[in-house]
C-alpha cells in the first residue's frame, strides 16, 4: 500500500506536468481551433531560460535573493518572457493564415515548432545542460515512512494552484465566460460584443506563460534539460488534452493527471518498456467510445 | 482494348490537365542518371522518388478526401516490416512481396480505421497518430521475437526477376522507383477524373452534403485509407530492398509530419505538387547542409513563411471548372 | 506565374543545390580514409572526440612521411547524427567517392548495422569503433572489422567477475530496448544463465526503460521493491545520469553498474558529483589507463591540441582504427580491399596499437580485449577499482 501511495504520488507530479502544458493547447484550441504543435517547445524555452537565470546567473539570484526567492523570481520572469514569446508567436505564424484555413495552419504550427526547436539548439547548444544542486532545493522527507521529495511537493502545490486560479477565472469570472463563449462559437462570441483580440491574447499569453513555469519545474525536478524534450512531453500533453476533451479547461487538467496516474499503472502492472503503448491504446478507446473526451460535451455539428 | 486504344487513354487523361512540359519532364527524369554520375547524387534522386510515392499515398487520404492522417508512415513500416520478415525467414522473392505488402497494408489500415473513421477531423488525427506511434513502439518491442527490435530487420536481398533482372545499384534502384512512381501517378491522375476520385472531393467539401447526395461517405473514407496504405506499403517494399536493413526509427512520428507537410506545401491533391513537395522536404535537408547548424532553423521558417505566402501550395490543384463553362453561363468560380 | 516559369525556377534552383554539393577532388595523391560517426545529434560529443582522434593519429603518421612512399593521409568525415538511416546515406556518401580506401565506422551499433551492410555489397572494409552487438560479427561480413569488444564478452565479464567481486545474489538489469543495450542485457542474462540454474543468483528485474524520456521514479520504485544487491545498467549515458539521481532520491543504496556506455564526462555533470561518485562501469581499458608505447605519444599529442585527454575510449579505439588500416596498407603496399582483409585477418601479427596489441580472428573480431570494473573517484574521474 505504501509503495502504492509512493507510486501514486510519482504519477501525479509527471501527471501534473502534462496537466500544464495540456492547459495551454486546450485553450489555444478550444477558442482557436488550432493545434498548436509548437506548444511543446515552448515549454522547453521556458526550461532553458530558467536554467540561464537560475544557472549561470546563479550569482544574480540564488546569492541575493536566496534558494526560494531566486525560485519565485525565475518563474515570474519565465512566465513573463513565455507569454511574450507566445503572443509573438501568434502574431506572425498563425494570424495571416487563418482566413486560409485549418490545414495552414497545421504546417505553420509544425514550421514553427522545428524553428523554435532549432532556435533553442544554436543558442543554448546541442548538448543537454544541467540544472546544478545549488538552486535546487533538495531535501527529502520522510512523512508516515513515504518518501517525499521537497520538490514533489513545490510541484504539487503550485500546480494545484495554478490550475485552481485558472480554473476560477475561466469557470466563475465573466472574463472566463468570453473565453468559454468563444471555444464554442467565435464569431457568434463576436456578435455578442466580446472582444476576441483580447481573449486571443490572454490564451496566447497564459498557455506558453503555464507550459514555461513547467518547463522550470522540470528542470528542477530531473536536472537535465535537452532541446528536444519539448517533443515528448508535448505529445504526452497532447494525448492529455484529447483524453481530457480538447477545448475544455478542467478536462486538460484531469486529462493530464489521468494520463500521468494510467503511465505509472501502466509500468508498474504491465511493463516499463510497453507503458507507451498503453497509453495510447487507452486512449483510441476512449476516443471510440466517447470521442469528445471524458469531461467534453458533445456540440451539434451545423449543416 | 488494343493498344491504340490504351495510348488514346493515356494521351487523352494527359491532355486534358494543364499544359506542363511533359515530354520535357520524362526525358529529364530518363537521362537523370546518365547525366550525373555520382552514385550519391543518385541516391537522394531516390529518396526523392521515394518521397514522392509516400506523398501520393497520404494525398488520396489527405489531399483527395480531406482526413487528417499523422500516422502514415506506419503503413509504410507494416509494407516494409512484412517485406522484411517473410524475406529473410523465407527467402520469398522481394519482387512477389510487393504485391504482398500492398494487401498486408491495405488490409490492416481497413481493420484498424473501420472503428474510427467516423470521427471528425482532430479527433482522426489524434487516433491516426497514435496508430503510427503504437505501430512503432510494438515494432521495437518485439513481439514474438519477429520484428527484431530495435535493431530491426537486416540481410533483405535485392528486387530480382530470375537472374537476368536484378536491381542491385543506385542507377537501377533510381529507375525502378520512379518506374513505380510512374505507374502510380497515371493511375491516381485516373482516380481523380473517376467517380470515386469526384466523391472523394465531394467528401472533403462537404460530407454532410455528400451524405445526402447518396454517397457512401464511410465506405469511400475507407477505401481512400485502403488505398493510400497499400500504396505506402509499396513504398515501404522498396524501401527495405534499398537500405536492405529496417528499424523502427525510420517510421517514426515526425517522418509522418513530413509527410504531411509534402502533401500541403505541394498543394493539397496536387500530383505535381507532391512531387515537388517531396522535393523540398527532402532535398532541402541535402542541399544546406553546408549550413549545419542553421539548416533546420530555416526549414522551419520556409514553412511557416510558405503558409503566410502561399498556402494553397507550390503547384495547388486547378479544380474542374473547366467543364462547367458548359453548362453554365457564366463561369464557376473556382476553389483556388 | 505561368506554371512553365515555375517549373523552370524550380529546377534551377535544384541545379545549383546539386552544383553546390562538393565534388570530389580529381586529386589522386593523398590516401583517403572516411570517417562516419555522430557528428550532430544527441551523441555528438562522441563523434567530435573520434574525429579528433582520428585526425591526431593521421597527423602522427603524415608528419613521419606518410605511407606508401610520401601519400599523406586524409581523413574524409560524413555525419550521420546516430541514425540508421543517416547512418546508410553517410556510407553511401563515402561509398561513391572512389578515392575512399576504407571506412571507420561509427558510434552505436544500430547505426554501423546499416552501413556494414552496405560497405559489405560494395566491398570496401569497415572498421567499427563502437558497436558492441555480436550480430555484426556472426553474418558472415568479410570486410567487417571491429576494433571494440562485444557485448557477449562484456555480459561474460559482468557474470563470471563482477556478481561474484559484489557477492550480489539478487541482481536487476535494466535497459533501453536499442541495439547495443537489449544485447548486452540478454548476453548478461545468458552469462548468469548457469548460476541462475545453480541457484546462486536470481535476476529480479528485468525491463526497459525509454530512451529520451525523463522519468524513471515509477520503474525505478518498482525496482527498489525487488530489492536487489546491484543493479546493471546498459543502456547509455542520458539516461543512465537520470536514473542514479531518481534511484538514490528514492531510496536505492545498492551498488550502481554501467555498462560501458553508461559513464563519461556528461553523466557526472549531469547526475552531479555527489551522486556520480561511487558509481561503477564496466568498460575496456579508459584513455587515462592506457600505457603501451605508443599510447603516451597519441595521448600526448591529443593533450597538447586540445588541452585534455581524450575521454572516451571509442574515440581512441577510432584512432586505432586508422592506425591499423594505415599499417596494412603500408605493410602490403596496396590499397586494394581484398588484399588488406587478408592481411588484417591472416598475416599481421605484432601491430602494436594506442589500445595495445591488436589482432583480429577470422570473423573480424578483435582478439583478446579485457575489460575491467571501473568507478568513479571522489574527483569526477574513472579509475579502475581496487577493492
Amino acid at each position: 500500500m505504501k509503495v502504492f501511495l509512493e507510486q501514486l504520488l510519482n504519477g501525479l507530479t509527471t501527471g501534473s506536468f502534462y496537466a500544464l502544458i495540456a492547459l495551454g493547447y486546450s485553450m489555444v484550441y478550444g477558442v482557436m481551433k488550432l493545434i498548436n504543435f509548437a506548444h511543446g517547445d515552448l515549454f522547453t524555452l521556458g526550461s532553458y531560460l530558467g536554467y540561464t537565470i537560475l544557472v549561470l546567473g546563479t550569482a544574480y539570484t540564488t546569492s541575493y535573493l536566496g534558494l526560494w526567492g531566486g525560485m519565485v523570481v525565475t518563474m515570474l520572469i519565465v512566465a513573463t518572457c513565455l507569454a511574450l514569446v507566445g503572443t509573438l508567436l501568434e502574431r506572425i505564424a498563425y494570424r495571416p493564415i487563418y482566413s486560409s484555413g485549418r490545414l495552414p495552419l497545421v504546417v505553420s504550427a509544425l514550421g514553427a515548432s522545428i524553428f523554435l526547436e532549432n532556435s533553442i539548439m544554436v543558442i543554448w547548444g546541442a548538448r543537454p545542460q544541467a540544472y546544478i544542486s545549488e538552486v535546487i532545493p533538495a531535501k527529502i522527507l520522510n512523512i508516515a515512512g513515504l518518501r517525499i521529495s521537497i520538490i514533489q511537493i513545490i510541484i504539487l502545490i503550485l500546480s494545484f494552484i495554478l490550475m485552481s486560479i485558472l480554473y476560477y477565472v475561466v469557470q466563475k469570472t465573466t472574463f472566463g465566460a468570453a473565453i468559454r463563449a468563444c471555444a464554442i462559437d467565435r464569431n457568434t462570441a463576436a456578435l455578442m460584443g466580446i472582444n476576441i483580440g483580447t481573449i486571443i491574447f490572454f490564451v496566447f499569453a497564459v498557455g506558453p506563460a503555464l507550459g514555461g513555469m513547467a518547463g522550470v519545474l522540470v528542470g528542477m525536478y530531473y536536472r537535465k534539460i535537452t532541446f528536444i524534450m519539448g517533443w515528448n512531453y508535448g505529445l504526452k500533453a497532447f494525448t492529455a488534452t484529447i483524453l481530457g476533451g480538447i477545448g475544455n479547461i478542467p478536462g486538460a487538467m484531469l486529462g493530464g493527471l489521468l494520463l500521468g496516474v494510467l503511465e505509472m499503472l501502466g509500468s508498474v502492472y504491465i511493463s516499463t518498456a510497453f507503458k507507451d503503448v498503453f497509453v495510447f491504446l487507452i486512449l483510441i478507446l476512449v476516443l471510440i467510445f466517447r470521442p469528445t473526451g471524458i469531461l467534453g460535451e458533445k456540440v451539434a455539428e451545423k449543416v | 482494348m488494343t493498344t491504340r486504344d490504351i495510348i488514346n487513354n493515356i494521351k487523352q487523361t494527359v491532355k486534358t490537365k494543364q499544359k506542363w512540359p511533359i515530354p520535357v519532364i520524362i526525358t529529364l527524369f530518363v537521362f537523370f542518371p546518365i547525366l550525373i554520375n555520382n552514385s550519391y547524387i543518385i541516391d537522394v534522386a531516390f529518396f526523392l522518388g521515394f518521397y514522392t510515392l509516400l506523398g501520393l499515398s497520404l494525398n488520396i487520404v489527405l489531399g483527395e478526401v480531406g482526413l487528417f492522417d499523422l500516422g502514415h508512415m506506419g503503413f509504410a513500416a507494416i509494407g516494409a516490416y512484412v517485406t522484411a520478415i517473410l524475406n529473410t525467414s523465407f527467402g520469398i522473392s522481394v519482387v512477389i512481396l510487393l504485391p504482398v505488402s500492398a494487401i498486408a497494408a491495405g488490409a490492416f489500415a481497413y481493420l484498424v480505421c473501420s472503428p474510427v473513421i467516423h470521427l471528425r477531423g482532430d479527433y482522426l488525427c489524434i487516433v491516426t497518430l497514435g496508430m503510427g506511434e503504437i505501430i512503432r513502439l510494438t515494432l521495437v518491442l518485439n513481439p514474438f521475437g519477429i520484428t527484431g527490435g530495435p535493431n530491426g530487420v537486416f540481410g533483405i536481398d535485392f528486387p530480382s526477376i530470375g537472374t537476368l533482372f536484378v536491381v542491385d545499384n543506385s542507377i537501377k534502384f533510381y529507375y525502378f522507383i520512379w518506374i513505380i512512381v510512374g505507374f502510380v501517378v497515371l493511375a491516381l491522375v485516373r482516380l481523380q477524373s473517376s467517380r470515386i476520385g469526384r466523391a472523394w472531393n465531394c467528401i472533403r467539401e462537404d460530407e454532410i452534403a455528400a451524405e445526402s447526395t447518396g454517397i457512401d461517405v464511410r465506405s469511400y473514407k475507407l477505401l481512400a485509407f485502403v488505398i493510400g496504405a497499400a500504396l505506402a506499403g509499396v513504398a515501404g517494399n522498396v524501401y527495405a530492398t534499398k537500405l536492405m536493413i529496417v528499424s523502427p526509427e525510420s517510421f517514426d512520428f515526425m517522418e509522418s509530419c513530413l509527410l504531411f507537410c509534402i502533401v500541403l506545401i505541394g498543394g493539397m491533391g496536387s500530383i505535381p505538387g507532391i512531387i515537388i513537395g517531396a522535393a523540398a522536404i527532402s532535398l532541402f535537408p541535402e542541399i544546406f547542409r553546408t549550413f549545419a547548424q542553421y539548416r533546420m532553423l530555416i526549414f522551419g521558417a520556409a514553412m511557416v513563411l510558405m503558409m503566410i505566402f502561399r498556402p494553397e501550395g507550390i503547384w495547388p490543384r486547378k479544380r474542374g471548372a473547366i467543364e462547367l463553362k458548359s453548362i453554365m453561363t457564366k463561369a464557376g468560380t473556382e476553389n483556388g | 506565374m505561368k506554371k512553365v516559369n515555375i517549373l523552370i525556377m524550380i529546377t534551377i534552383v535544384l541545379l545549383i543545390g546539386v552544383i553546390s554539393i562538393p565534388v570530389v577532388a580529381a586529386d589522386k595523391l593523398p590516401v583517403v580514409i572516411g570517417l562516419q560517426g555522430p557528428i550532430t545529434g544527441a551523441y555528438a560529443i562522441e563523434g567530435e572526440m573520434a574525429k579528433q582522434c582520428v585526425e591526431i593519429a593521421a597527423s602522427l603518421i603524415n608528419e613521419k612521411g606518410g605511407i606508401l612512399d610520401g601519400r599523406m593521409i586524409e581523413i574524409r568525415v560524413v555525419d550521420d547524427a546516430c541514425q540508421p538511416k543517416a547512418g546508410a546515406l553517410a556510407a553511401m556518401k563515402l561509398i561513391s567517392q572512389k578515392d575512399v580506401v576504407a571506412a571507420i565506422q561509427t558510434y552505436g551499433s544500430s547505426v554501423t548495422q546499416p552501413g556494414a551492410d552496405l560497405y559489405e555489397k560494395f566491398k570496401k572494409i569497415n572498421m567499427a569503433y563502437g558497436a558492441g552487438i555480436v550480430e555484426l560479427t556472426r553474418k558472415g561480413y568479410k570486410y567487417f572489422f571491429r576494433m571494440c569488444s562485444s557485448v557477449d564478452k562484456q555480459g561474460n565479464f559482468f557474470a563470471n567477475k563482477v556478481v561474484p567481486l559484489f557477492n550480489a545474489k539478487k541482481i536487476a538489469i535494466m535497459h533501453d530496448n536499442q541495439s547495443f543495450s537489449a544485447g548486452l542485457a540478454e548476453y548478461t542474462k545468458i552469462g548468469l544463465q548457469s548460476k541462475i540454474d545453480a541457484g546462486e543468483v536470481e535476476i529480479v528485474y528485468y525491463d526497459a526503460i525509454n530512451p529520451g524520456e525523463s522519468d524513471f521514479a515509477v520503474p525505478l520504485t518498482k525496482l527498489r521493491e525487488t530489492n536487489p544487491d546491484i543493479i546493471y545498467f546498459t543502456g547509455y549515458f542520458p539516461e543512465a545520469a537520470l536514473v542514479v539521481r531518481q534511484a538514490r532520491n528514492i531510496g536505492i543504496t545498492c551498488p550502481f553498474i554501467g555498462g560501458d556506455s553508461a559513464i563519461n564526462s556528461e553523466f557526472i555533470k549531469i547526475a552531479g558529483l555527489e551522486m556520480a561518485k561511487g558509481c561503477f562501469m564496466t568498460q575496456e581499458p579508459m584513455p587515462s589507463e592506457l600505457s603501451y608505447s605508443k599510447s603516451k605519444m597519441f595521448l600526448e599529442a591529443y593533450q597538447a591540441k586540445y588541452g585534455e585527454i581524450p575521454s572516451s575510449p571509442w574515440a581512441v579505439y577510432a584512432g586505432d582504427s586508422l592506425n591499423v588500416i594505415a599499417y596494412a596498407i603500408d605493410e602490403t603496399g596496396s590499397t586494394d580491399s581484398d588484399v588488406l582483409v587478408d592481411y588484417l585477418k591472416n598475416k599481421m601479427n605484432n601491430f602494436n596499437g594506442v589500445t595495445g596489441p591488436i589482432g583480429f580472428d577470422e570473423r573480424g573480431d578483435r582478439t583478446g580485449t579485457l575489460h575491467t570494473l571501473y568507478v568513479v573517484n571522489d574527483k569526477g574521474e574513472l579509475e579502475i577499482y581496487n577493492p
